[in-house]
């Protein structure tokens, strides 16, 4: 490592109420990318706002020879610094165009507009695939290609510090990948620093050095290696354990204490597993009772044929057929703007269906009115959807319970019980917004599953929910599929999760490319070590 | 400062407002409410529905009431009705002057003996009540003077010029008053709206985290705004006196010149509105109730400020929209110009706010999150 | 069916309770903002300020001047000279100016006819043809002819002409449109911003109760919010007489209230933001509440807009208001009132409506 370029001595970052980041300190060399994980709400993004001087601070940072402990401070070298916080498109203008932005920004950091520039723009523009999108507005570009071109704004005035706030959440496995082959070659062109804070251990391996946060608070760092091989010891093939000492999860079990199980090799999530676990913060195992009802469930819940929509020229989903089992988890898999979300949409009645047929629960969809008495039997989670935020959960709960006509006794009841099951119970008299992304989304999943319906439509609903609540989230769905046997659609842009579904389905441009299980796909890519390879040999396969 | 920067965000803010159709706020909107109020509010009292009840069919009543026909102030209407029938009128609202002639009036006036007229006036909008009860009165009593013996009279007689607005056009006294409105509420808006909307959208990262000045942002932001609404100076202009045919009778450069600072004081108004707001509903809503109140009641729009009680007139001395008024009434309907010593210091009273308005954003806007 | 329905109610009035900014926002329109109204514009001529030039030197131009006091005059100011005079009405420092000229009072004592000058600043046009009036009549007093004719003037419903009685009620009902549209439209486009629509639209119910439902909500917020503000801005503060039947007032405001729900469905139906919302409701409401007669009696607007404040719904609530506050109309004679609200209510509820169910 050469001598430190950047160097952060204890910065904490306080709210009105709250302390964002809380000491913290860390060294970056030239050229080091140093990746920050961490669940929602751990302090990352306060601390690179911190770093990037767009937020008041106590402590010291000091940049090439330069030192601030203000914002005002740090203007001098903002030159040199590219901040890219989270939020997809966040910082994009929805009615300019592509070039119109690398124009502003170009211009609005007064940067020289000679030859050499110009070549370096078309150079980000290839790299990012955009080159021949430059005359669409930010507002039309698919959420991939939104981070894409962030990126390359963020870089369009090669700064030499780099701080990137979960480019990559809600972003699909090949776009993710285009934008790690973005950030490694300006990384070696320009010697540039890099922070970046990330979701998905996968991409967090590829750092040089990661920084785990916790609670406001940086509480390891070191490799990637380092790291893992720090909790090697504590991770087990799925066991069972005493409950208050150990984590399940559908893969893994985690024990500081030795457990009679075979060792397995951590992957950087099973840190966090051991952290929840050192500091007593074990979540309550998940367990879902038998359904109430005694509505059988039919053997095809669904079946679709040649289901097509389009947007004026634009065809979204392009004669899609599928077919999805009651008892099964369908993984519904794609890159931003492959037509994922548009069929849910599509089945759920959201979006008419311009062409092909479909059948639901048995029964030919044709109109709204076949759907009315459909729609008791169907679950529903967006990733968008975190219940109103006006109402406490419970009042949430209640409210669809009498929409859903529960009679009063019986929702209280199942309300109960969804709470205790499903570890909510302290927060049923919070407002969800006051609440954290994943405890959220078992709400969400909790309303949706009020009425005992017969399908469950889930899509993205693990999109930037930290580790352990995604593991628990598909614990829960396991379960439901085990004892309730109801069948689930889901949609993902984490390939480890894939995993867990009974059958795959991969969208691209609108069609369908894939219709498997995983483990047939696996026979048929027997090279590839996981499925996120999987999914990207397919996308890049036939252009 | 870096021109080539402010010209380039600058260029940004106008595609924006183009292509999300602000701009259609930004020009309909003080046109639609110079129009909707410069038709809307009206004063003086024409064509009062009128009911007289003649119970003396005399020669003299019949006099009386051809004064209130040929009166533009009274639709006058002789009805054979009873009291109570023309009283129930009244609650109705079909009614709203009533007149009552009692019997034996020409009788009792030529024998010189007193006899009283009944009026009914509905005073439910009380400006109007109290106008039309005036009317009457004037009428009567004008007959009554003819009537009457020359040399018995001992009067004094005004003799009323009404200076600057001689036919007592309500739009003269309502229009220009109406330019001191608009051009405080709306620049303010627009330009509380360009920076809270990058605020809400998470935009104004790509300020906080360059090396643009903040000198340059706000130039940037706010002389958009400033162009924008200068073409509205001309526009509302051109509604006063074209639409509303209001002399004009000053300085058009003292007009266009006050009316730019003026634009200018707004300008400085919505800056401190994004400061303290986060969302564009909040900023709008906002801007609206901290401009309307004294753009209107302490304008001397609808009161003169001569008129007013000791604290209004200290509170109308607080918000700019007075010292502009006065200069825009006095182009328009006075024209004294620059030549007043109290347009001079107006003018600069003006200039201090804007000036003083927008060092104060200037200086409590940070470049840093919150 | 009842119970679904009165969820879907009691969610939203949860709802509101719960954005404490907007619970704010509207305790504010329906009682500050009407007594700033009811207080703030004052249009009656009062406090008029009046500068003279004597020249006449006598007694009679001091005893006229005694005869300008409170609450219509201020006391007048003495000028030297007619140029300084006509200086201080240019700029605007005294309203009226009065000049008796050297023969003033010669001509009073010797022949009884005087002229006096009056020089009226007109930019106030109202307040200055009041102020006028006001002179003459100090004029024929002091004049103390005894005309043959009598005349009693019965200004009735509101006697001493307290412009605060009716303007607090006028902008009780402004706020009353404004109010409806903001809030029902932002009931549906809230569920778009927060993206809760789509979970709207799975709910097992008919999207007719839902929408019928929401509005409702609105309706009682509203109507809470009528009562709230005339007893305590109406009766508390400006102890606004009533005449006729409370309960007629507040059965009409209820019909209004779906009246102006209905045009907030339609602002719903056709904005996808909050900002869209706010901008769409001042361009529809400006004209709707400057249709009214709010602002202005209905029948000094020219002849063409008076038809077309026919179709203004707002004109029948205010006038139908007036009646039953200050004329103290009867049941009976009402009927105009509650039929051009309800007629015009139906219609534009329906629209709205339809227009928000095909989003359904």
């Amino acid at each position: 490592m050469s001598a430190p370029l950047l160097d952060v001595q204890n910065v904490t970052v306080r709210y009105k109420e709250t302390v964002g980041i809380r000491d913290a300190s860390l060294r970056a060399g030239e050229g080091e990318i140093l990746g920050f994980i961490g669940a929602d709400g751990a302090g990352k993004s306060s601390l690179m706002h911190a770093i990037a001087g767009v937020i008041r601070f106590e402590g010291m940072i000091r940049f090439r020879d330069r030192t601030f402990r203000s914002p005002r401070q740090a203007e001098a070298l903002k030159p040199a610094i590219g901040l890219m916080p989270q939020g997809i498109g966040l910082v994009l203008y929805r009615n300019l165009t592509v070039a119109e932005h690398l124009d502003f920004f170009a211009e609005i950091r007064n940067l020289k507009q000679d030859a050499a520039f110009r070549a370096y723009r078309q150079k980000l523009l290839e790299m990012a695939g955009l080159a021949r999108f430059t005359d669409r507005a930010a507002g039309h570009l698919s959420g991939g290609m939104m981070q894409k071109l962030s990126l390359i704004c963020t870089l369009l005035h090669r700064p030499k510090l780099l701080l990137l706030d979960e480019p990559t959440t809600g972003v699909d496995p090949l776009s993710r990948l285009e934008l790690w082959e973005i950030l490694q070659q300006i990384r070696r062109e320009e010697g540039t620093t890099a922070l970046i804070s990330t979701a998905y251990m996968q991409e967090a391996a590829r750092m040089d050095r990661l920084l785990l946060f916790d609670g406001g608070r940086i509480i390891a760092q070191g490799r990637a290696e380092e790291l893992t091989r720090s909790v090697r010891d504590y991770c087990y093939e799925p066991t069972d354990c005493p409950e208050s000492r150990c984590i399940r999860t559908l893969d893994t079990t985690y024990s500081l204490e030795p457990l009679p199980a075979p060792k397995k090799e951590p992957g950087l999530e099973a840190l966090f597993f051991v952290e929840a676990i050192r500091r007593g913060k074990i979540p309550p195992a998940i367990e879902v009772s038998p359904r109430e009802s005694a509505e059988p469930i039919p053997p095809v819940v669904m079946e679709a044929r040649g289901l097509t929509k389009r947007f004026g020229d634009f065809i979204a989903d392009d004669h899609i057929d599928m077919r999805l089992a009651g008892g099964e988890i369908l993984g519904l898999l794609g890159a931003n703007g492959a037509g994922k979300t548009t069929f849910i949409k599509m089945l759920l009645g959201l979006y008419p269906i311009d062409e092909g047929e479909l059948t639901l629960l048995g029964r030919p969809i044709r109109s709204a009115a076949d759907r009315r008495e459909l729609k008791a039997r169907i679950g529903y989670v967006s990733q968008h959807f975190a219940l109103y935020k006006d109402m406490t959960v419970l009042e949430n709960l209640r409210y669809f319970a009498s929409i859903h006509r529960i009679p009063q006794a019986r929702a209280r009841e199942r309300i109960r019980r969804y709470a205790e099951e499903l570890g909510f119970a302290p927060y049923l008299h919070a407002l969800p917004g006051d609440l954290p992304l994943g405890i959220n989304q078992r709400f969400s999943l909790a309303a949706a599953l009020l009425h005992e319906p017969v399908v469950l439509f889930l899509d993205e609903p693990t999109s930037g929910v930290d580790a352990i609540a995604r593991a628990q989230f598909w614990q829960l769905l396991q379960k439901l599929k085990e004892r309730w046997g109801i069948a689930i659609l889901i949609t993902t842009h984490y390939m480890s999760e894939a995993e867990y579904c009974d059958r795959v389905v991969l969208l691209k441009q609108g069609k369908k490319i894939a219709d498997d299980t995983v483990e047939n796909l696996h026979r048929r890519f027997p090279e590839a070590k996981s499925f996120e390879e999987i999914f990207l040999r397919f996308y890049k396969e036939d252009g | 400062m870096k021109l080539g920067v402010v010209r380039a965000y600058m260029l940004k803010e106008i595609k924006e407002m183009l292509r999300s159709k602000m701009i259609v706020l930004v020009y309909l909107l003080p046109t639609m409410i110079v129009i909707l109020f410069g038709y809307g509010i009206r004063l003086e009292v024409t064509h009062a529905r009128t009911v007289i009840l003649d119970h003396d069919q005399s020669r003299l009543s019949r006099d009386l009431i051809g004064h209130f026909r040929h009166s533009k102030y009274f639709d006058t209407r002789v009805m054979n009705i009873t009291e109570q029938q023309a009283l129930h009128r009244i609650k109705q609202a079909k009614t709203e002057i009533l007149i009552i002639i009692p019997e034996g009036f020409e009788k009792r006036l030529i024998q010189g003996v007193g006899t009283e007229i009944g009026v009914f006036v509905d005073g439910a909008f009380p400006i109007r009540g109290e106008t039309m009860a005036n009317y009457v009165e004037g009428v009567i009593f004008d007959a009554a003077r003819r009537l009457m013996p020359p040399k018995e009279a001992k009067l004094i007689t005004l003799d009323n010029r009404n200076l600057f607005n001689q036919a007592m056009r309500d739009e003269n006294a309502i229009v220009p008053g109406l330019i001191g409105l608009i051009l405080l509420v709306a620049p303010a808006i627009l330009s509380a709206l360009l920076i809270v909307k990058e605020k809400e959208e998470g935009t104004i990262f790509n300020f906080y985290s360059s090396p643009i000045k903040k000198s340059e942002f706000l130039l940037a932001k706010l002389f958009p705004a400033f162009v924008l609404h200068s073409v509205n100076i001309f526009l509302l202009f051109l509604w006063a006196t074209w639409l509303f045919e209001v002399p004009f009778r000053g300085s058009f450069t003292l007009y266009w010149f006050a009316s730019e600072i003026y634009v200018l004081i707004s300008l400085g108004v919505g800056l401190l509105v994004s400061i303290i707001t986060s969302t564009q509903i909040v900023a709008t809503v906002l801007t609206i109730i901290i401009t309307i109140i004294p753009g209107f009641l302490y304008s001397g729009m609808l009161m003169p400020i001569s008129a007013m009680s000791a604290e209004s007139v200290i509170e109308a001395h607080i918000y700019p929209v007075m010292y502009f008024n006065h200069i825009v009434y006095d182009t328009f309907l006075v024209g004294q110009g620059l030549a007043s010593p109290k347009n001079q210091l107006y003018l600069a009273i003006l200039l201090a706010y804007a000036v003083g308005l927008i060092l104060l954003g200037s200086f409590l806007m940070k470049k840093e999150l919150r | 069916m009842m119970r679904t329905f009165l969820s879907l109610v009691n969610k939203e009035i949860l709802g509101f309770l719960r954005a404490w900014g907007l619970v704010a926002v509207v305790l504010y329109a329906f009682t500050l903002d009407i007594y700033i109204a009811g207080k703030g514009i004052e249009l009656q001529a009062k406090n008029v300020s009046v500068g003279y030039v004597d020249e006449s030197g006598g007694v009679v131009s001091l005893k006229i001047l005694e005869r300008l006091h409170a609450p219509q005059f201020k006391p007048p100011v003495r000028f030297l000279s007619q140029k300084e005079l006509d200086r201080a009405l240019r700029n605007r420092e005294i309203m009226v100016g009065l000049l008796f000229d050297n023969d003033f009072s010669r001509d009073y004592e010797r022949s009884g006819h005087a002229r006096l000058n009056v020089l009226l600043d007109a930019t106030a046009a109202a307040q200055s043809f009041q102020a006028l009036q006001y002179l003459q009549h100090i004029l024929l007093d002091f004049s103390e002819i005894h005309f043959p004719v009598g005349l009693k003037i019965h200004k009735l419903f509101n006697p001493n002409a307290t412009t605060s009685w009716f303007m607090s009620l006028a902008e009780l009902l402004s706020m009353m449109t404004l109010l409806g549209v903001i809030l029902t439209a932002a009931v549906f486009v809230r569920e778009k911003e927060n993206g809760t629509w789509d979970m709207m639209l799975l709910m097992p119910v008919d999207p007719r109760l839902i929408i019928l439902a929401k509005s409702f909500s609105q309706v009682l917020i509203l109507s809470l919010g009528i009562v709230i503000a005339t007893g305590l801005i109406l009766f508390g503060a400006f102890d606004v007489p009533i005449h006729g039947s409370i309960w007629a007032f507040f059965l009409l405001s209820f019909f209004y209230a779906f009246t102006s729900a209905g045009i907030g469905l339609f602002v719903a139906a056709v904005s996808r933001s909050m900002m869209e919302v706010a901008q769409l409701a001042i361009f529809i409401m400006m004209p709707l509440i400057f249709l009214s007669g709010a602002w202005t009696p209905i029948h000094a607007m020219a002849p063409w807009l008076q038809k077309l404040s026919l179709i203004s719904p707002l004109r029948y609530y205010i006038e139908g208001s007036e009646s039953i506050f200050f004329r103290g109309t009867a049941w009976g004679d009402l009927w105009p009132y509650f039929a051009g609200v309800i007629g015009l209510g139906a219609l534009v509820y329906l629209y709205g409506f339809r227009r928000i169910g095909r989003l359904f």
